[in-house]
């Protein structure tokens, strides 16, 4: 246990305010993962600034049909909330599907986006790390990968992101709004977290002292669909190998609309912009001859693949899942 | 009688309301804190330990390295701390201790250990050149070689499965007070007795001088059987200090100083007749040892014991690793076990023949490494009951013939089989004065019952009600008893304390038939009734309370008795339900019925509890559990609940236990024989097995994870 300093935020802009200047600062919420990291040793700021008591924990229902999410808002509040479960079934679902019920309870909306790799070495202080101790090396390559990315990965880090809020949140084109020192700014959600490039000490755009206040997620039109789908090694309380999220909406036997984010497979939310344009403006009738177009709009995104020594499973397994989630959209039943 | 009904847990109400005591619970008087520096390499030597900025931390008190740390030898042990040699990754290579828990390890992790490393072997494959044959590893009944060519079928298969680590919900503890040269240890310890031995012969003290108390424990399967140098140590630094000592070990560094279960390869081949009749079982298995110690733990009994075989050939071959010593983790025998059940279904499939039927036709009441006969054996029983309950008669036997929307649906079975221990053992059992009934017994309560159940058997013996009894378990000033591994508990100390009871219910009856002042003045003793906490005439006209009795007597009456028992052989059969999704390889375990010869249940809830138990973790072990090490380092890369997979309850559907219940004839514990590590063994295969007929794809590698289903 290493001393460090504790902050409770006042109010929204003294929480900026309170963690500018130092140089180790990090935002404490529901603490799931943060905490975990200071025992660990894997972090060590000097300062906390607590915003679990910020008036950020709700979750509102838009003019335009949007929803505006808290940062604060927990994700099993989140996941219950009636406008969720209605519109966006996507988000509740990848919700439910992370963590446990424990934890859901206390991790937040923006702690959910910010949270770390689950990557073995990452969290291990004895084996080297770029992401944890830049220039040190990427003890995973050639190691254990099973969890680790096939798409965007560089030379220097292999982790995924482990979360499915934000997975969702990718594909439903949700935009993060940040209060920083410089003032107010709206980040679309898919261009938050990075790829590691030679910098993976990096997860995100966001400097230290910026703060996530809300997710806002744009209204999806009248018959759209969505679903997640996550296959992990357990049915519970494990992290995806693979997951999809995936919004869809059929008009007249063609394909309008399509969205897909994959999860478990790189540094990022995976916005699976090649997939969706094979799709968009194909025919689909629900029947089982869909198969053919899902399965090559799969592989189109998977073409870049590059998985490592221990995880090329996760290619079928990818495209397998992207084929049954979009399956699962566009039958007549569900 | 409350023997074998499903009486609740005497000790729930202690464990959820937090009465129950753990060793790690304990805090003392002036006690300090130690803390484990692991080390980071595998192989090679420890060059420097930098403790200066470990020793300015404030409330540090020492720092240990291999240079003063105290002089200790194990007998059991490679002793960590005496010298600069690393033998596994993760090895203690210092200890801070402090006057907080936070202090001892922020120095801890402010301790800098410089080595010079050498290149580790971490799994069986870096070492193929080096297997070997220890001694006495080796079994070879009849002529196999003859019984191989009579074959009309042969199948000969390789099987493997992984490391694991037995992961107790709570974590080891220990805390050790010295008073001159008395020791007192509150241990995470599935065997009292046996620590008390360790550690007097560690500090060269008289065995009496030492108490170790284990009253509760969160689980152990068999960690928690010996006494780790970590506790030794403790131990050590609380007498030189002069100061109690607490240490109380993380997550992660159980994955490395409290042993596993060793990786594990193993060929198996089956030589039949075209019947199914076996002519031969040949069964070699490679499991990894340590530079320490050649100790093995996995044995292949199953292939000894189990099945009709005129000609049996086991050897089992070790190859030294630089990992820590692996030991006995909950079914040892399961390792090989699986290869077993797994090659059976493989035959089955070979011969044509039903698997629940090549396993009757196989069916043995002797033990065909020794000839001796079973002293009870309800074998074809089970398989019976277990697929009437599951409905395997609807089988088809033709893999992937059944589909349910994009899941292929498999059933699949096998045998259970584990042998049990049987120790010497003694209780106390003692009525007061005003009627109550406690008995004491240095055994220990793992978790699975045992408070419970001798509860019962007392209750029973006396013919009192169970709340009327009282019992203490895990301490060393009660009478000697076994250690709880090995599914020895119940086996090994029941008899004991049903006879201590009995002896009591003996002498108070004599009480009141000489007393005068008794209403069952002059009856003959041995024509008394006792039943609800009362003594009876033969004719119930007459009676008089126990506690009418104890308060005339005005003294406790008390016994001490001892009994032995033998070893035995619990079998049983599990059948399983699978549905595999092939589109993500994904396995779920949707039924499981298992049905058990145990001898006499004595408690259906804890029995069953068992087998549910078992259950869940073999479904854990067939698809998803394992410790990985990273091969260039010898490093475990998932040392936390996170990453080290365990079935979750959404992995678990319903599950039934059957029970034949019928006494064994020669076991001294009522008839009881010990099972708590027979339901769990055959699961494994079971799944596979299911997976085979689902897919038509045999998993030979455990765990069958998803990426092999694709």
């Amino acid at each position: 246990m290493i001393p460090f300093d504790y902050r409770l935020a006042p109010d929204v802009d003294g929480a900026v305010a309170a963690a500018t200047g130092w140089g180790g600062v990090a935002f404490l919420a529901g603490g799931t993962n943060l905490v975990d990291h200071m025992k660990l040793g894997v972090a060590a700021p000097e300062v906390l600034v607590d915003i679990s008591r910020l008036p950020l924990d709700a979750v509102e229902e838009l003019p335009d049909g949007g929803l505006r999410i808290g940062a604060t808002v927990r994700n099993s509040d989140l996941a219950a909330h009636p406008a969720v479960r209605r519109d966006y079934p996507v988000l509740a679902r990848a919700l439910l599907s992370g963590a446990s019920g424990q934890v859901r309870n206390l991790a937040t909306t923006g702690g959910n986006l910010l949270q770390r790799t689950r990557c073995a070495y990452f969290q291990d202080l004895s084996t080297p790390c770029n992401k944890r101790e830049p220039g040190t090396g990427c003890s995973a390559i050639g190691g254990y990968t099973r969890q680790h990315a096939i798409l965007g990965a560089s030379a220097h880090c292999v982790a995924t992101h482990p979360s499915d809020m934000a997975v969702a949140m990718a594909a439903l084109d949700a935009q993060v709004t940040v209060l920083g020192t410089s003032g107010r700014r709206v980040i679309p959600l898919v261009e938050l977290h990075r790829l590691p490039g030679d910098e993976p000490h990096r997860d995100t755009v966001l400097s230290p002292s910026d703060l996530i206040t809300a997710v806002e997620l744009p209204p999806l039109p009248e018959g759209t669909r969505s679903l997640y789908r996550k296959v992990r090694d357990r049915a519970s309380y494990a992290f995806a190998l693979v997951s999809v999220a995936a919004v869809l909406r059929v008009e007249d036997g063609v394909v309008r609309d399509v969205r897909i984010a994959l999860g478990g497979v790189a540094h990022k939310p995976w916005r699976a912009r090649r997939a969706e344009d094979v799709l968009r403006g194909s025919p689909v009738d629900g029947s089982p001859a869909d198969e053919e177009v899902f399965r090559r709009a799969a592989e189109a995104e998977l073409a870049g693949a590059a998985p490592l020594a221990g995880n090329g499973f996760k290619v079928p397994l990818a495209r397998n899942t992207v084929v049954s989630a979009l399956r699962g959209l566009s039958r007549e039943e569900r | 009688m409350t023997v074998g009904q499903p009486v609740e847990r005497v000790d729930g109400r202690a464990k959820v309301t937090g009465d129950a005591r753990y060793a790690a619970d304990r805090t003392l008087p002036g006690m300090l804190y130690s803390y484990l520096v692991m080390g980071t390499i595998a192989r090679g030597r420890v060059t420097s330990v930098d403790t200066a900025a470990a020793r300015a931390v404030p409330g540090v008190v020492e720092v240990f390295t291999h240079e003063n740390a105290p002089r200790l030898t194990s007998d059991q042990h490679f002793m960590p701390l005496q010298g600069t040699q690393i033998h596994y990754n993760g090895q203690i290579v210092a200890i801070t201790v402090a006057t907080t828990p936070e202090q001892a390890q922020e120095a801890a992790e402010l301790v800098r250990v410089t080595y010079a490393p050498e290149t580790p072997k971490a799994v069986i494959a870096d070492a193929l050149t080096e297997v070997y044959l220890p001694a006495n590893q080796e079994v070879i009944v009849g002529d196999p070689t003859a019984g191989l060519a009579a074959a009309e079928v042969t199948v000969t298969q390789n099987y493997s499965s992984p490391p694991h680590h037995h992961n107790p919900i709570e974590p080891h503890a220990t805390v050790a007070q010295w008073d001159g040269d008395h020791l007192t240890v509150h241990e995470t310890s599935q065997g009292v007795v046996n620590a008390q031995r360790t550690f007097a012969s560690a500090f060269a003290i008289p065995q009496t001088n030492v108490r170790v108390l284990a009253p509760y424990l969160g689980g152990g399967f068999g960690g928690k059987s010996p006494v780790w140098p970590h506790s030794l140590l403790n131990a050590a630094i609380a007498r030189q200090l002069g100061r109690p000592a607490k240490m109380v070990l993380t997550r992660a560094q159980m994955y490395s100083i409290v042993s596993h279960r060793a990786e594990f390869r193993q060929q198996v081949t089956l030589g039949a007749k075209r019947d199914g009749t076996l002519t031969a079982l040949v069964h070699l298995s490679t499991q990894q040892l340590s530079r320490t110690s050649e100790n093995m733990y996995s044995h292949s009994i199953s292939s000894r014991m189990l099945y009709a075989c005129p000609n049996i050939h086991t050897r089992q071959q070790g190859v030294r690793l630089d990992v820590p010593t692996s030991r006995f983790m909950r079914s040892p025998q399961m390792a090989s076990h699986f290869g077993l059940e797994t090659a059976l279904d493989e035959l089955s499939y070979q011969l044509g023949i039903d698997p629940v039927e090549l396993r009757r036709r196989n069916y043995t009441d002797v033990n065909p490494t020794t000839g001796e006969r079973f002293s009870s054996r309800f074998l074809l029983d089970c398989y019976k009951l277990g697929a009437d309950a599951f409905g395997w008669s609807r089988r088809n036997p033709k893999p992937g013939s059944t589909r349910d929307g994009h899941e292929f649906v498999g059933w699949g079975m096998a045998t259970e089989a584990h042998d049990h221990n049987a120790n010497p053992s003694s209780a106390m059992v003692r009525m007061a004065a005003d009627g109550t009934v406690l008995s004491q017994t240095a055994t220990q309560d793992i978790g699975t019952g045992t408070y419970t159940v001798f509860t019962q058997v007392v209750a029973d013996a006396l013919g009192v009600p169970l709340n009327q009894v009282k019992v203490e378990l895990g301490d060393t000033n009660f009478p000697p008893a076994a250690l709880s591994a090995g599914s020895g508990t119940i086996a090994s100390v029941t008899g004991a304390v049903n006879a201590a009871a009995l002896a009591v219910r003996t002498a108070v009856v004599q009480l009141a038939v000489s007393n005068p002042a008794s209403p069952l003045h002059g009856l003959p003793a041995e024509q008394i009734i006792t039943q609800h906490g009362y003594l009876f005439s033969p004719d119930r006209s007459r009676r008089e309370s126990y506690r009418a009795v104890m308060a005339r007597h005005g003294a406790p009456v008390q016994n001490t008795s001892s009994m032995t028992n033998a070893r035995g052989y619990s079998t049983g059969a599990v059948f399983v339900e699978v549905r595999v999704d092939p589109r993500y390889g994904r396995v779920r375990v949707t039924r499981g019925v298992g049905a058990y010869d145990a001898g006499r249940v004595m408690n259906h809830k804890t029995a069953g509890s068992q087998v549910i138990g078992g259950f869940t973790w073999g479904i854990g072990n067939a698809l998803m559990e394992h410790t990985v090490l990273d091969r260039r380092t010898a490093r475990v890369v998932n040392p936390n609940l996170s990453t080290y997979l365990l079935a979750v309850n959404a992995d678990v559907p319903d599950i039934q236990a059957i029970f034949v219940n019928k006494p064994d004839p020669v076991s001294t514990a009522l008839g009881a024989r010990g099972f708590g590590e027979t339901p769990i063994t055959g699961v494994p295969a079971a799944i596979g097995n299911a997976i085979f007929h689902a897919t038509g794809r045999r998993i030979r590698d455990l765990p069958f994870t998803q990426d092999k289903l694709l």
